[in-house]
């Protein structure tokens, strides 16, 4: 099988797999990192020490970071943990968000606009740029609004942002307003500077990285006030009552140090099969594929591209059966392929948004992946397309 | 591939023969969470898309799952809702096969380059001839007229020798987690068997005005007032009971006059009908057009066919009955048999109001007192 589909999940990294199975040999790597007796101090150290290592890769501070079972929750603790902090401090509570955010974002934000809080989306041009004048001129007209959440880079279209001049003109506008990114998509594509950004709270998750999946974190500043989303005990500092799940925490920690320093040579890496996705698939079908994203600012992993007259879902599934795992965009529901939300968004109809692949390399990948590709794809293009339009009796 | 036992055993029977197989299930709709349709139990549910997946994985082959809920809601859903609006029995069952089943499922065996298009339906396709299943009680050929003549070259249905026994049989051998599941029997989406309700909650979406619904006056033959109906979505042709009125001798919804909002009522003898008109007919067999020829017509699931001369205009046909027939029913399907072949099919036209024509010719009561309510309602295939 040919994964072209890092974005949904990346492979276990064999040094996590390494430090993960080394873990689970040790007979006293059973401990609860919140009890004092021996086993319990080694657990605390394993946490600790994973905490100082993903920290260290988005250059935040340890204390700053708070362990969760993934990116959704991190989403959900940053959103309506902060939210719903801030209006119960009677402060601004409402959130600013756009409409290309991961699910995790905007479920977010709809739970916390049934609960009373504003929320104001900002809209994207039909490349998936969002003008961050529009932030500028949203935190200008209405002022109940206390945190701006966007993401570093689109799950679908591989769009980066620049957080660090975002939190500037947030900042330059009303500084007491926190800026939330998830980074989930971002994370060993692009440096990640959290202290470097200014910004308040960044979202992450081992599983994109080469981490295993079930665990995530919430990186913020010490002084944002989150009340915590899950009910139980005093664990993370009370923000994340539970007991860690300290086994994936250790793999996290392992996958963040290699993100941390290596996202360079990874970068450069999945450049070189990302043009050559991109200039191979413009080559064999002229006319026939449209680039949907920000040509110019991209992670460098991501070629999203529509094939007119064509159902997105009848080429994976083809693709599938020949080997080649690729996504017809966001696939965080039960298996069954909806219309892109994010294409959608942008501004494209339905017929479009699902019309869409969404190819993801990984550091797995290699040139030969991107050739078989190239090669199965034409006749599988050709075939569906003849069998009707968008899949659907012509 | 709907997760129950059919088309579970259907694809096994394929992978059996050594074909390469790939399982497709459409989820049709969102049940309501906390539904008894979240859990599972008619065809399509999100329940039954997990149980055909695992049918796959045990068997070894490719399973996807296809969003066909906005097609199953304008083509099926909506129709039914505005069916009973305008006093029309619906067939959910034949519209889904006709619009959403095997239409869209034979583009995609196209882009997939596959050769046949499977199901787990009792009938057989012989000699380019759909054919009913060996199973007489399970027969399943009344609902498959509309797929379409072109579609029979290309469409296989393994099941149609089959008896359902001897396909439970099958599915305990393979372990198969749903041999012993209870056949569906009523409408995937319907929630509680509750038709009056789905219809008023579907033509609320839709925007339509609900006063349609309202409580109407129901009339004998000669037109007097002799009892109110609570809506004239919540009876249909051939009804007996549920309509709170006391006469001598038992009364039938014989017609809904939708624009008056009012329910004609009579005994027995007046719901028997000599002809009717089909339309939207659909050819499965070379038929002459404009001559009368002498066939079988089935017009309701689940009754016997019977004889009649069937006269086919283009997409109409006519169909006038060797005797009289109780319990035709507008907007039920009405498919033509040369003994067990599929000649064709259509939807039954609403007649034309025969209030007047038929008041003075009432027969005397004789028969047709095992017709009972809901006979003529949507039942599931």
């Amino acid at each position: 099988m040919i994964n072209l589909d890092h974005n949904a999940t990346t492979p276990l990294d064999p040094r996590v797999r390494t430090a993960m199975v080394d873990h689970l040999a040790r007979s006293d790597h059973f401990g609860n990192a919140s009890s004092v007796h021996r086993s319990g101090r080694e657990a605390r150290r394993i946490l600790e020490s994973a905490r100082r290592k993903v920290a260290a890769a988005v250059g935040a501070e340890a204390l700053g970071v708070t362990f969760t079972a993934g990116g959704s929750e991190a989403d959900t603790l940053a959103i309506v943990g902060v939210c719903t902090a801030l209006r119960a401090a009677g402060r601004p509570c409402g959130v600013l968000t756009s409409r290309l955010e991961h699910a995790a974002v905007t479920a977010s934000a709809r739970r916390l606009e049934c609960a009373g809080h504003r929320v104001v989306f900002v809209e994207a041009d039909r490349a998936g740029r969002i003008e961050f004048a529009a932030v500028v001129c949203a935190l200008e007209r209405y002022g109940d609004i206390g945190l701006v959440s966007l993401a570093s880079a689109n799950h679908e279209l591989g769009n980066a942002y620049d957080i660090q001049d975002l939190v500037g003109r947030v900042r330059a506008t009303r500084h007491e307003v926190w800026v939330h990114t998830d980074a989930v998509q971002a994370f060993g594509k692009v440096e990640l500077n959290f202290a470097g950004w200014d910004v308040d709270l960044m979202s992450l998750s081992a599983h994109k990285i080469g981490g295993p999946s079930g665990v995530g974190a919430l990186i913020h500043r010490r002084e944002v006030d989150l009340t915590p989303q899950v009910c139980g005990g005093g664990q993370e500092r009370g923000r994340r009552p539970g007991t860690e799940n300290l086994l994936g925490i250790h793999g996290f920690g392992v996958a963040a140090e290699l993100a941390g320093t290596q996202w360079h040579a990874r970068r450069a890496h999945m450049d070189l099969l990302r043009d050559r996705l991109r200039v191979g698939l413009a080559d064999r079908f002229p006319d026939q594929v449209v680039f949907v994203g920000d040509p110019e600012a991209h992670v460098g992993n991501t070629v999203c591209a529509m094939f007119p007259g064509c159902s997105g879902e009848m080429l994976m599934i083809n693709l599938d059966l020949s080997g080649i795992a690729v996504s017809t965009g966001s696939a965080c529901t039960v298996g069954r392929v909806e219309p892109s939300s994010t294409m959608l968004a942008m501004g494209y109809d339905e017929t479009a948004a699902r019309a869409v692949l969404r190819f993801s390399v990984g550091v797995g990948n290699c040139v030969e992946d991107i050739d078989r590709l190239l090669e199965a794809l034409p006749g599988i293009v050709r075939r569906v397309r003849e069998a009707g339009s968008e899949g659907r009796p012509a | 591939m709907s997760g129950g036992v059919d088309s579970s055993v259907a694809a096994s029977v394929l992978v059996e023969e050594g074909h390469e197989v790939v399982g497709m299930t459409m989820s049709l709709y969102d049940a309501p969470p906390r539904s008894p349709k979240a859990r599972g139990g008619t065809c399509c549910s999100p329940a039954e898309v997990d149980q055909a997946k695992q049918v796959c994985e045990q068997l070894g082959i490719a399973h996807y799952t296809l969003d066909e809920r906005d097609r199953f809601r304008t083509q099926v859903i909506d129709d039914f809702a505005r069916a009973y609006a305008v006093g029309r029995t619906p067939n959910p069952c034949a519209r889904c096969n006709e619009h959403v089943k095997f239409g869209p499922l034979l583009v995609r065996a196209q882009a997939l380059g596959a050769q046949l298009l499977v199901t787990g339906h009792y009938a057989r396709v012989q000699a380019g001839r759909l054919r009913r299943g060996a199973d007489a009680s399970k027969d399943q050929s009344y609902f498959l007229f509309a797929m379409g003549r072109d579609a029979l070259s290309r469409v296989r249905f393994p099941l149609g020798a089959w008896h359902k026994q001897d396909v439970r049989k099958r599915a305990r051998e393979l372990g198969l987690p749903n041999a012993d599941a209870p056949d569906s029997q009523e409408l995937c989406f319907v929630s509680g068997g509750d038709y009056a309700r789905a219809v008023e909650d579907h033509l609320g979406r839709l925007g339509e005005g609900l006063s349609r619904l309202d409580a109407g006056d129901v009339r004998d033959e000669a037109g007097r007032v002799i009892g109110k109906h609570r809506g004239i979505h919540r009876v249909t042709v051939g009804q007996r009971r549920g309509l709170g009125i006391s006469a001598a001798e038992p009364q039938y919804v014989l017609r809904v006059l939708p624009a008056e909002r009012a329910v004609v009522v009579g005994p027995a003898s007046s719901l028997r009908r000599e002809t009717l008109g089909i339309e939207g007919f659909r050819k499965l067999a070379d038929l002459p057009t404009g001559a009368t020829f002498e066939a079988l017509v089935q017009f309701r699931h689940r009754s016997p066919p019977v004889p009649a001369s069937v006269t086919v205009y283009g997409e109409a046909a006519h169909v006038v009955f060797n005797a009289p027939v109780h319990g035709v029913a507008a907007g039920q399907a009405a498919v033509i048999y040369d003994g067990d072949c599929v000649l064709g099919g259509g939807w039954i036209a609403s007649e034309v109001d025969r209030s007047h024509a038929t008041h003075g010719q009432r027969r005397p009561k004789d028969e047709g007192e095992d017709e009972d309510e809901g006979e003529a309602g949507p039942g599931a295939s």
